[in-house]
C-alpha cells in the first residue's frame, strides 16, 4: 500500500495551552516529510473529523496520525474505515495533563512522542486476516455428558450450531444421576433434578450428536481445524469441529485418607456421596443394620481446608449437607440432625435455605472434632465448641456423613513425573521431578491434544484448568477450548447451568471469529497474527517453548510450526526469537526498534536524562492514563512506550536504547505469580525471566544493572505511576549519565 | 465435658414462648454486645442460647442472666435473625419460677411485688413497694436495704415522686382487673 501520511494535532483540552504547535508541524516536515499537518482546536469534533475526512477524500491521505488524547478513547470517533492505518499520539494525559505547560522539557516531551507515532505509522501495515487452507468447521465439541455437558450442548444447538457430545459412560447424566433432588435459586425447596427431561432433549435435538461410552483418543489442529478421534466400543470416529467445551466434572475426595475421622473403620460413617446414592436408590439406613436413622451427625469439611487434604473450600458440601438433612427430615420427621462445621458457607443467596434448615429443627455446631468411637452399637463423638468454648459430647449418634469435597476431574491421583532439566536440586535418583501443574502435562487425560506443549488443559495449584475465574471465566490456556461446570471450580447445579451457558457462549465466539481471521480473546477482533521468515531460524525451540498458550507446534528438524488460529497475539514468540524473525504486520521488532532510534537523545552536558519506558498496553497504560486524568505530575524525561505485553519484549531493544545513550530502562507489566494478573497470563514472568539474563551482558559492557528495573502495576496503582517513575529517577541519577551518550 | 441431649429441651420449647427461634441464632454475639446489663450475667444472651441447644437445661435455668433482662429491647433491635432474645429470657425466667429454679430472689420478688401493686391499685404506690421488697428478707435486713435507700427516697419525696399518703386506685380498677385476668387466661393457654 502507497502511504500518505497525515498528522493531526488537536489543541483542546490544553494541550495547546501546554505546548508550542509550530515547532512540532515544522518537524514533521523536516524530518519524517509529511507535508500534510494540521491543527484544531477540538479534533474530536464534527468538524474536527471532517477536517480529517476531507483529506482522505481530496488528498488521498491513508495513514493518519492523531496527536490528541489517549488510545483508549474515542476510537470511534476517529475510525476511518478497515481500510485506513490510524495511529494516536497521547499528547493529553502523557503530556498536557502531566507536565508543566509552556516549559522546555515539555516540549521535548510532545516531540518525541509525535516522533515516535510518525515513525510507528510509517512502519505499520494494514493486517490481512488469516484464511487457513482447510475447511472450518462450526461445530462444537462437548467432552462429559453431565448437567455441564448437556446443557452447553443444548444451548449450542438452540444457537443453530452442531454439537457432539463425548461421554465415558454408557448413558448421559453424569453425577445428576446419583443426584435425589437438587437446591437450587430460590432456594426455597428442593427440586427434582430433571435429569429425564434434559436427557430427552438433549437426545430430540437433530444438531447434537452423541457418542456413548466413548473417549477422545486424539485432538489435532486448531481451533476451527480440530480433527477429534473419538473412540468407542473399539471403533474410531472421526470429528471435524471448530472449538471444544471441557465439561468432564469432578469426583468425590477420596475418602480412604479420611481415617482420622472414623471412614472405613466403623460401618456407620459414610460420605455424602453415598449418602445421596442412599436417598435416590430407595431411603437412607443405617449400613450396619438397615434401620432407619434417628440422630445423624453431619461433619463438614471432611478433608477440605486442610493442607494435608483438600486446601481450598469446595464451596457446594455446606449446602450439599443442608439438602441431606432435608431428606432425614423428610424420611423420618422425629430424627434429628445435628452439623459441626468450620464455617456454614451458603454461597449467594443459598443463605435463604440455610435458614430454612435452621428453623427445621437441624442443630449446627461450630467446632473441630476430637474423637470418634463407637458404643454399644451407637456412635458418640468428641468435639471442642467454640460457640461454648467448652469440649462436648455427642452420644447415641445412628449415622455419622462426612462432607466430602469436589476434586476437579482433571486432577491425578499421583503427580505425574518427568525427566528434569540438568542441574536441577529437587531431581529425585532417578533424575526425575514432578510436573508442575500449570504444564500441559499434568492434568488427567481427557482431550489428547496434539500440541507440542503437552495433551492437557495446563490447570492451577489444585488442578483445576486455569481461567482466571473472575477476568475471563471459562477461557482456558488453549485458546479455542473452554472449561465449563465442576471443572473449572466447585460450584452447584443452579451455577453449573449458568457456566455450562456461558461456555457455549465463548465456544460460538470461538468458531466466528475464527473464521473472519480475528483474535478472540483477549485481543478480540485482531486482525494481525505472527508472521515468521523460517530461512533465518536457528531452531532454537524458544518460541515453541514460551508461547503460553501452546500455538506453536514443531516439526522433526525443530522448525515451529504456527497455527494462527491458536494465537492470541500477544507477541511473546516475538520477544523470545533472537533472531528476530518473528513479526507482525502491524507490530515488529523493527517498528519500535525505529521509534527508539528516533527519540532525541540530548548531550551529557545539557543534564537532561532520558528514560524509556516499555508499558503493558492492558494494565499499565490505562493506569497511566489515570494518573493522567488526576493531574500527577511526573518527570519529563520519561518516554512511555506501549506493548501488546511485555512477553513481547525483545531484548534487543533494550541493547539498542542503552547504545543511543539513553539512561535507564523501566517495564511496567501485570503482576504474576499465583495470583498472576497478566491478559497473557506468562507474559510479564518471562519479561522479569528475560531481564535476568540482561543483567549479566549489561555488566559486561560496563553497564549498571540498575539501570533496567521491572515494577509490577496492577490497573488500579495509578496513585504508584509518579512514586515509581520519581524513585526510578533517584536511581538514575546516582547511577549517572549513559556513558555510551554521543557515540 | 457437655453432654448433649436433645430431649430435654422439649419442655422449653412448649413452655417457653419463641423458643423455637433459638434454632436460628447464628451465635454472632450482637444481643450480648448490645446487652447493658452483660456484666452482670454469668452466661450472655448468646451463650444462653448455645446452651439450650445442647439441653443443659438446669445450667440455663439456674443462671443469673434470664433474671436480670430490664427489657430494653436492644438485643430484639438489634438480632440480625429477627429473634426476641428479650421475650426468650422472660419465658425462661417465668419457667424457671414454675420450676422452683430462682436464682435471682430479690429480682423475683420485686417483680411479684411490683404485680401485685399493679392488680390492686392499677398504679405503683412507691413507699408501699419498697417496703414489701426491702422486708422480704425479715426486720434487720429490712432496715440496712431502706437506710440504704434513704438518699434516693428523700430526693423522690422532694420531687414529689413519692407521696407521704397511701396512693389510692385508679378509676375503673374493676375493668383494669378483668383484662388483667384475661391476659392471664390467654398466657396460660
Amino acid at each position: 500500500m502507497e502511504k500518505k501520511m497525515g498528522v493531526y494535532i488537536c489543541t483542546g483540552c490544553g494541550i495547546g495551552d501546554a505546548i508550542d504547535i509550530e515547532p512540532i508541524k515544522d518537524l514533521v516536515d523536516e524530518e519524517f516529510n509529511i507535508s500534510i499537518c494540521k491543527e484544531h482546536p477540538f479534533l474530536c469534533s464534527p468538524e474536527g473529523v471532517e477536517l480529517i475526512k476531507q483529506d482522505i477524500d481530496n488528498e488521498g491521505v491513508n495513514t493518519i496520525i492523531i496527536c490528541a488524547c489517549s488510545p483508549r478513547v474515542n476510537q470511534d470517533v476517529f475510525f476511518f474505515g478497515p481500510d485506513k492505518i490510524v495511529e494516536r499520539v497521547n499528547l493529553r494525559e502523557h503530556v498536557a495533563w502531566s507536565q508543566e505547560p509552556k516549559d522546555e522539557d515539555t516540549q521535548m516531551l510532545a516531540e518525541d512522542y509525535v516522533r515516535m507515532g510518525c515513525s510507528k505509522a510509517k512502519d505499520m501495515e494494514l493486517p490481512e486476516p488469516f484464511k487457513a487452507e482447510q475447511e472450518y468447521s462450526k461445530d462444537i465439541l462437548v467432552v462429559g455428558g453431565g448437567l455441564a455437558g448437556m446443557t452447553a450442548a443444548l444451548e449450542v444447538a438452540k444457537a443453530g450450531y452442531k454439537a457432539i457430545i463425548v461421554e465415558k459412560e454408557d448413558s448421559l447424566g453424569g453425577f445428576l444421576k446419583k443426584m435425589k433432588k437438587r437446591v437450587a435459586p430460590p432456594y426455597e425447596d428442593l427440586y427434582d433434578t430433571g435429569l429425564e427431561e434434559l436427557v430427552k432433549q438433549v437426545n430430540d435435538n437433530p444438531n447434537i450428536k452423541v457418542y456413548t461410552s466413548a473417549v477422545v483418543e486424539k485432538t489435532s489442529g486448531a481451533p476451527g481445524l480440530f480433527s477429534v478421534q473419538i473412540k468407542t466400543n473399539g471403533s474410531v470416529a472421526e470429528e471435524k469441529v471448530g472449538a471444544i467445551i471441557q465439561a468432564t466434572g469432578w469426583v468425590p475426595y477420596d475418602p480412604k485418607r479420611l481415617e482420622s475421622l472414623g471412614y472405613g473403620k466403623f460401618k456407620d460413617v459414610i460420605t455424602n456421596v453415598e449418602l445421596e446414592q442412599m436417598a435416590s436408590n430407595g431411603g437412607i439406613k443405617r449400613p450396619s443394620d438397615g434401620q432407619s436413622p434417628k440422630n445423624v451427625l453431619f461433619i463438614q469439611c471432611a478433608g477440605q481446608r486442610d493442607s494435608e487434604h483438600l486446601p481450598y473450600c469446595s464451596s457446594v458440601c455446606c449446602l450439599v449437607t443442608l439438602k441431606q438433612a432435608a431428606y432425614i427430615k423428610e424420611q423420618d420427621p422425629e430424627a434429628v440432625c445435628y452439623v459441626l462445621f468450620k464455617d456454614m458457607r451458603t454461597v449467594g443467596q443459598a443463605e435463604e435455605f440455610y435458614k430454612k434448615s435452621q428453623l427445621a429443627g437441624n442443630i449446627f455446631i461450630r467446632g473441630t472434632i476430637t474423637q470418634i468411637g463407637e458404643e454399644g452399637g451407637k456412635l458418640f463423638i468428641e468435639a471442642e465448641d467454640e460457640f461454648l468454648g467448652e469440649k462436648i459430647r455427642l452420644e447415641e449418634l445412628d449415622l455419622v456423613v462426612l462432607a466430602t469435597g469436589m476434586v476437579p476431574s482433571s486432577q491425578p491421583e499421583e503427580t505425574p513425573k518427568m525427566k528434569a532439566p540438568e542441574g536441577a536440586e529437587d531431581a529425585d535418583e532417578e533424575g526425575m521431578i514432578e510436573v508442575p501443574p500449570d504444564s500441559g502435562f499434568y492434568a488427567k487425560p481427557a482431550l489428547n491434544l496434539e500440541y507440542r506443549q503437552g495433551p492437557e488443559l495446563p490447570t492451577l495449584r489444585y488442578g483445576f484448568p486455569d481461567s482466571h475465574f473472575i477476568c475471563f471465566p471459562y477461557e482456558t490456556r488453549r485458546t479455542g477450548i473452554y472449561t465449563a461446570g465442576c471443572i473449572r471450580r466447585p460450584m452447584e447445579t443452579a451455577r453449573v447451568i449458568d457456566d455450562a451457558t456461558g461456555a457455549a457462549m465463548k465456544a460460538i465466539q470461538c468458531v466466528e471469529m475464527t473464521e473472519k481471521g480475528m483474535a478472540v480473546h483477549p485481543r478480540s477482533g485482531d486482525l494481525s497474527y505472527p508472521e515468521v521468515n523460517l530461512q533465518r531460524c536457528t531452531q532454537c525451540k524458544r518460541c515453541t517453548e514460551e508461547c503460553p498458550f501452546g500455538a506453536i507446534n514443531e516439526d522433526e528438524k525443530a522448525n515451529p510450526l504456527f497455527n494462527p488460529t491458536r494465537c492470541r497475539r500477544c507477541g511473546t514468540c516475538m520477544g523470545a526469537c533472537p533472531e528476530r524473525v518473528i513479526s507482525f504486520k502491524n507490530y515488529s521488532v523493527v517498528m519500535i526498534g525505529n521509534m527508539i532510534n528516533v527519540i532525541n537523545v540530548p548531550e551529557e552536558e545539557e543534564e537532561k536524562p532520558r528514560i524509556l519506558v516499555f508499558v503493558c498496553e492492558n494494565d499499565a497504560y490505562p493506569a497511566i492514563d489515570m494518573a493522567g486524568i488526576k493531574r500527577y505530575k511526573w518527570s519529563p524525561y520519561v518516554r512511555f512506550i506501549p506493548l501488546r505485553c511485555l512477553g513481547s519484549l525483545n531484548l534487543v531493544w533494550i541493547a539498542d536504547a542503552l547504545s543511543r545513550g539513553i539512561d535507564g530502562i523501566l517495564l511496567l507489566g501485570c503482576r504474576h505469580g499465583d495470583d498472576y494478573q497478566c491478559h497473557f497470563i506468562k507474559g510479564s514472568e518471562l519479561a522479569t525471566v528475560r531481564l535476568s539474563k540482561i543483567s549479566e551482558t549489561l555488566e559486561r559492557l560496563a553497564l549498571e544493572s540498575e539501570r533496567v528495573r521491572f515494577e509490577e502495576v496492577g490497573i488500579s496503582d495509578y496513585w504508584r505511576i509518579p512514586q515509581i517513575i520519581e524513585d526510578f529517577m533517584n536511581t538514575i541519577e546516582e547511577v549517572g549519565p549513559n556513558p555510551y551518550k554521543g557515540f | 465435658m457437655i453432654s448433649w441431649n436433645n430431649n430435654a429441651l422439649r419442655d422449653v420449647l412448649k413452655e417457653v414462648d419463641y423458643a423455637e427461634e433459638i434454632y436460628k441464632c447464628i451465635q454472632c454475639g450482637m444481643c450480648a454486645g448490645s446487652c447493658p446489663l452483660r456484666h452482670h450475667m454469668d452466661y450472655p444472651p448468646r451463650k444462653i442460647f448455645a446452651l439450650l441447644r445442647t439441653g443443659n437445661i438446669d445450667l440455663v435455668l439456674n443462671s443469673k442472666s434470664i433474671f436480670l433482662c430490664t427489657s430494653c429491647y436492644s438485643c430484639i433491635v438489634r438480632c440480625p435473625r429477627g429473634i426476641h432474645v428479650m421475650d426468650i429470657m422472660h419465658g425462661l425466667a417465668h419457667y424457671a419460677i414454675k420450676m422452683g429454679k430462682i436464682s435471682r430472689k430479690n429480682t423475683a420478688t420485686f417483680g411479684q411485688e411490683f404485680w401485685k401493686q399493679i392488680y390492686k391499685r392499677g398504679r405503683v404506690d412507691e413507699k408501699d413497694l419498697s417496703r414489701r421488697y426491702f422486708f422480704s428478707d425479715g426486720i434487720v435486713q429490712g432496715i440496712k436495704n431502706a437506710l440504704s435507700m434513704a438518699d434516693m427516697g428523700i430526693i423522690m419525696l422532694l420531687h414529689g415522686r413519692m407521696k407521704l399518703l397511701p396512693e389510692k386506685p385508679i378509676k375503673g380498677i374493676k375493668q383494669l382487673r378483668i383484662m388483667l385476668d384475661k391476659a392471664e387466661q390467654e398466657s396460660r393457654r
